[in-house]
């Protein structure tokens, strides 16, 4: 899941694009995978892209939100 | 083999996991008669005791029912504040403001950089169980080679956040589907120092999470486009090694 739809393109088709062509190539090699079909990328809406987490300081409810979505829970919600 | 400690037996359709640290040992199987029959070998070698169920294993609480495993921290947790003299702190809600703003702050006057880097080292292996705080301690390592004040007091600021949250832990519910679905996201030129951008990717098996990562990128790149696709690359390099 990627929530970046000219990521998503790049991984599909070949084309050399004016702005793409400085890509090193040994990123493209999911080219060739997407192609086996080893693997698949589709579009997700940032507001449940839950690697968000990972890459920015957020705002405390939508912190709070992903943590849930990930599983990271309080223990005493069960035992 | 990425860990030179998992051993795998595969006999037709069993599988008997066991993982050595050294002279502890957890293992399961598909089927009793194979745990048993390992019991019986190690046992023929060696002086052992047996433990019983999964509690505790490197610092980690695991908790098992039949519908769901629990893994937590707890105790490690506490365990720092008190080694870092935080155990009287205010809790804090997030672990960094939504707007933190870092930087090598040079005029400033250094810290001592033994406690610094021990702090992060300690709060590095908690991520284990608490994915959560990942990034921000991955923003705090980055600046381990001439800690400031302002660097400091971010790192305090994660501790406070565990206060509050010293129970929490990842939750593994038995029955969900094992669809494996893997996030990719960045950031954009967020590091201040040099404009790397920084990616992170989460790998779920049902609503398991089994993987994830956040990294700095080595290069800096010109659009979102080619940041979001340098991860999906590296996101799928592990989904590749997952299968």
């Amino acid at each position: 899941m990627c929530d970046n739809t000219s990521a998503i393109n790049l991984t599909k088709n070949q084309i050399q694009h004016s702005r793409t062509k400085h890509i090193e190539i040994r990123h493209h090699f999911i080219r060739d995978h997407v192609n086996n079909g080893d693997c698949e990328v589709k579009f997700i809406e940032t507001k449940l892209q839950l690697a968000d987490i990972f890459t920015k300081p957020l705002p405390k409810e939508r912190f709070f939100f992903l943590r849930n979505e990930l599983g990271i829970l309080d223990s005493q919600n069960f035992f | 083999m990425i860990d030179k400690t998992l051993f795998i037996k595969k006999s037709n359709s069993e599988i008997i996991l066991v993982q050595i640290y050294v002279d502890d040992i957890i293992f399961d199987a598909t089927q009793d008669s194979l745990c048993k029959e390992f019991v019986a070998a190690m046992k023929d070698e060696f002086e052992m005791s047996m433990m019983g169920e999964l509690s505790f294993f490197l610092g980690l609480q695991v908790k098992q029912t039949k519908d769901e495993i629990f893994l937590c921290q707890s105790k490690y947790c506490k365990e720092i504040l008190k080694k870092f003299e935080m155990e009287k702190c205010n809790e804090a809600s997030t672990h960094m403001p939504s707007s933190c703003y870092m930087d090598a702050d040079a005029a400033r006057k250094g810290i001592d950089q033994t406690k610094y880097r021990g702090l992060i080292d300690s709060l590095l292996y908690l991520t284990t169980s608490r994915p959560d705080i990942m990034f921000a301690i991955c923003l705090c390592a980055r600046y381990q080679a001439n800690p400031k004040e302002s660097h400091f007091k971010a790192a305090k600021k994660i501790l406070k956040y565990l206060k509050g949250t010293t129970n929490v832990g990842l939750w593994y519910p038995s029955h969900s589907s094992i669809h494996l679905i893997s996030y990719s996201d960045s950031d954009f030129a967020g590091y201040k120092l040099d404009r790397k951008s920084t990616g992170g990717t989460c790998h779920l098996l049902g609503s398991s999470l089994i993987s994830r990562h956040s990294k700095k990128q080595s290069c800096v790149a010109l659009s979102t486009a080619e940041v979001e696709y340098i991860v999906v690359v590296s996101c799928c390099a592990q989904i590749l090694w997952l299968k």
